[in-house]
């Protein structure tokens, strides 16, 4: 991919824009521009996670299996928002199954080299792992709102 | 009143003039000099513009000879007689210091020309008095002004025609003569009839010895005045308009109007009450003698709010809205009563004609044009009126929206964000907002959560119950006019809000981007999903997200936050209304403000704490608030540390 064009591409998200022009730069030497058609599994709960991504367009649903119920979504990741964060945290495992479920576009990331460079550009590091830790901190603090189960009816009787 | 007026006929103007002149006054009236009318000395009716008429509309004035015998056939001239009672400069002191260092201030001894206005519009006298009370009603007078009002006299002439930038009915300052003036006369064809105002003017009636007027000079001159009325219309509603003005501080109109403006000063070099004023000094080269001016200015100028502090005021649309909101808002602090008088030159003589007229209806439209927060309903807790149900329309599983037909249509003006107490014999009575007011009937939408509201949902049509209300304060949708509107919604807390998607959705126009975020549990717990595409196709931004799906769910999984990720305020004026859980309204409110949504107009409902619904019982009572009351529409602002706290 184009240098200028992929430093463009990445300021335009919500997770690229909060990084440095040197760290976009410096990330544009592993990464790729995909597009995957409606219902393509891009990470499976589990397994060794196959890229970092920020999507671009599209819509991704983080999925999980309860056994009886089937694949329950646990959240939709939408433009600018990452996929498979897991490939730059040990033990690089995905923690749920990503599926599309409409055409994406993802700009993806070689996770070994990826890692590398952020092993070495300690530039770099010090400025996609506070930005990824932002994007995980959302996903925790809705995650917890969910469990709240705010919508649902209060537990104890009422006479109303 | 009839039996003080006297009838002076046209040939006999002269008399008049004659009796104002004694003891060396000179009268000042209507004239016409480079093609306009301007107030000058007159030693006769002569000298009167007999025949001629104006034609005055935004940034559009012309003279046009009308071939009538009238005398004041024209309406107020560009210049108003401030320039006699507050000309545009006046000496104020003069500071001097010897050669030895002596410094001493000699105050100008007003010396005011005896004066009496001939000819003068009910608009100027109105703002004779406006200016009276600015400058010789306070603490601080004007001496200068005080002393030119005192030497002058006042002969007012009522409209009997309107021109099209005239509003003086609307400020309630014309067409009629009413106070401020020593005589008044009427114009008929054949002359004038005059009554006196003050000890002065009886005096001067008196020794005109005039004819009574007949019944039919009476009807006469007040049919022409009642015409002169009609044709205007009420062009500036003025109920609330200091409200509804100081309420709309960063209105985008402000900006717009200021493309437009061009800070040329007209508008308050022509307005008869404007008094702002600088004082300049004019120093010998030596510095021996520095002699103090009061001279005219303006709010529009550059520089009028550069102070020691600095420029506070330097964006042209600033300036327009100190003028604006001084005029119809903050001088009804200051004054008591609005600093325009409705005489219209400021519309005449704006040169790119923008209409003051327009701007206030743009800027801050009647409260009576949209649905507001309605007064409290008096009534006791037992006040309920029968209802027939006329339809059952399931939502979701446990949830049904019933439209409801009261006997009493009192009902049927509930507002949006009021609420309605619901009472079946056998069980507590239920507060519940109103989702809909439509076809006569009364709209709720309610969730089975115990008996009462399980045996609510399993009415039929045709059954009955009790209906008390509305009652609460309802939304104030009227700080959405203009803006971006952001409508919140988590679960069932999309009833409450539905009145205000059918407000904004029905004057569309009078709002700029309109969204919904609505989050709710699950993909089937959604409310009113069948109207949803009629919303977007009328102009709304509907956006859904659940907490939890199924893989048939192709829309978006996550908290209603999530909904305003991409969306930013900072730059576009927008009201807020969020309505769910307290923990889902704690979450959203702040992501309003973090994205430039100001808590003033984030609104919140807190229907969750309401009780018997008039703020008797005492169970919704929060902090200084009865919920039922006060509530239970609230700005974030009024509520402050109260919202999201525990045990208050």
């Amino acid at each position: 991919m184009n240098e200028h064009d992929f430093v463009a591409e990445l300021g335009a998200t919500w997770f690229g824009a909060g990084l440095s022009l040197h760290a976009r730069a410096r990330l544009g030497e592993c990464a790729r521009l995909l597009t995957h058609p409606a219902n393509a599994v891009l990470l499976r709960e589990g397994d060794d996670t196959p890229f970092f991504g920020i999507l671009t367009r599209g819509r991704v649903a983080l999925r999980m299996r309860v056994p009886e119920r089937g694949p329950v979504t646990i959240l939709t990741v939408e433009p600018g928002d990452v996929v498979g964060w897991s490939a730059l945290v040990p033990p690089h495992r995905a923690t749920s199954t990503a599926v599309t479920i409409e055409p994406s576009t993802l700009i993806e990331f070689e996770p070994k080299r990826l890692r590398e460079l952020l092993e070495h550009d300690l530039a770099l590091s010090a400025t996609l792992y506070p930005r990824l830790l932002e994007a995980i901190g959302r996903r925790l603090s809705a995650t917890r709102q969910q469990l709240l189960d705010l919508y649902t009816q209060q537990a104890e009787p009422v006479p109303w | 009143m009839v039996t003080d007026a006297g009838f002076l006929p046209r040939a006999d103007l002269d008399r008049l003039i004659g009796l104002l002149r004694e003891g060396g006054r000179t009268v000042i009236g209507p004239t016409l000099d480079d093609g306009a009318l301007v107030y000058a000395e007159i030693g006769s009716a002569d000298d009167l513009p007999t025949g001629w008429t104006d034609d005055a509309a935004p940034g559009r004035y012309r003279l046009v000879r009308d071939g009538s015998e009238r005398t004041f056939g024209l309406g107020p001239p560009p210049q108003g007689l401030k320039r006699y009672t507050f000309p545009s400069r006046a000496p104020l002191a003069v500071a001097e210091r010897t050669a030895d260092g002596a410094v001493s201030f000699t105050a100008a001894i007003p010396d005011p020309p005896r004066l009496a206005f001939l000819g003068v519009r009910p608009c100027e006298v109105a703002a004779m008095l406006v200016q009276d009370r600015v400058l010789a009603g306070g603490p601080f007078v004007d001496e200068d002004y005080r002393a030119r009002r005192q030497a002058s006299l006042v002969v007012a002439v009522a409209c009997t025609r309107s021109g099209s930038t005239c509003f003086c009915a609307s400020m309630g300052t014309g067409p009629e003569v009413t106070a401020g003036h020593d005589l008044a006369m009427t114009e008929l064809d054949d002359g004038f009839v005059v009554s006196a105002g003050s000890r002065a003017g009886e005096q001067l009636l008196a020794r005109l010895a005039l004819p009574a007027i007949t019944p039919d000079q009476h009807a006469a001159a007040t049919a022409a005045v009642a015409g002169a009325r009609a044709a205007q219309g009420r062009q500036v509603v003025t109920t609330g308009l200091r409200d509804r003005l100081m309420d709309q501080l960063d209105h985008p109109r402000w900006a717009e109007v200021a493309e437009r403006c061009l800070a040329c000063a007209n508008c308050t070099m022509v307005c008869p009450t404007c008094f702002c004023t600088s004082t300049t000094l004019d120093s010998d080269l030596d510095g021996a003698a520095t002699r103090m001016e009061r001279r005219w200015d303006s709010c529009f100028t550059g520089d009028f709010a550069r102070v020691a502090g600095g420029n506070f005021r330097p964006r042209r649309q600033d300036r327009y809205r100190q003028w604006l909101t001084h005029k119809f808002a903050t001088w009804v602090d200051q004054f008591d009563s609005f600093g325009c008088v409705g005489c219209g030159r400021c519309i005449t003589w704006c040169p790119v004609g923008i209409d003051v007229r327009e701007e206030l209806a743009a800027i801050a439209p009647p409260y009576e044009e949209l649905p507001m927060a309605a007064p409290v309903v008096a009534g006791s807790t037992s006040a309920y009126s029968t209802a027939v149900v006329r339809s059952v329309a399931p939502e979701t599983a446990d949830t049904s929206t019933l439209a409801l037909v009261p006997s009493d249509d009192a009902l049927l003006a509930a507002r949006p964000g009021q609420f309605v107490m619901v009472e079946q014999p056998g069980f507590p009575a239920l507060p519940i907002s109103v989702s809909r007011v439509a076809d006569g009937a009364l709209w709720l939408t309610i969730r089975a959560a115990g008996p009462a509201t399980t045996a609510a949902i399993a009415l039929r049509p045709g059954a009955q119950l009790g209906l008390r209300g509305p009652l609460g304060r309802g939304w104030d949708i009227q700080r959405a006019v203009g803006r971006d509107v952001v409508i919140v919604a988590g679960g069932i807390g999309l009833a409450p809000v539905r009145p205000i998607i059918d407000t904004v959705l029905r004057d569309r126009e009078k709002f700029r981007h309109v969204i919904l975020a609505y989050g709710a549990r699950t993909p089937a717990d959604r409310l009113y999903v069948s109207e949803m595409a009629d919303w977007a196709d009328r102009g709304m931004v509907v956006t859904e997200i659940v907490d939890r799906a199924g893989p048939d769910w192709l829309g978006r999984v996550g908290v209603v936050t999530h909904l305003l990720d991409q969306r930013d305020w900072h730059d576009r004026p927008a009201t807020a209304f969020v309505v769910g859980p307290e923990r889902m309204m704690e979450a959203t409110v702040a992501t309003l403000a973090e994205r430039g949504v100001p808590r003033e107009r984030i609104f919140v409902s807190l229907e969750r704490h309401m009780q018997c619904g008039i703020g008797l019982c005492g169970h919704c009572q929060m902090g200084p608030f009865f919920v039922c009351r006060d509530g239970p529409c609230f700005a974030m602002s009024e509520l402050g540390d109260l919202f999201g706290r525990e045990g208050i």
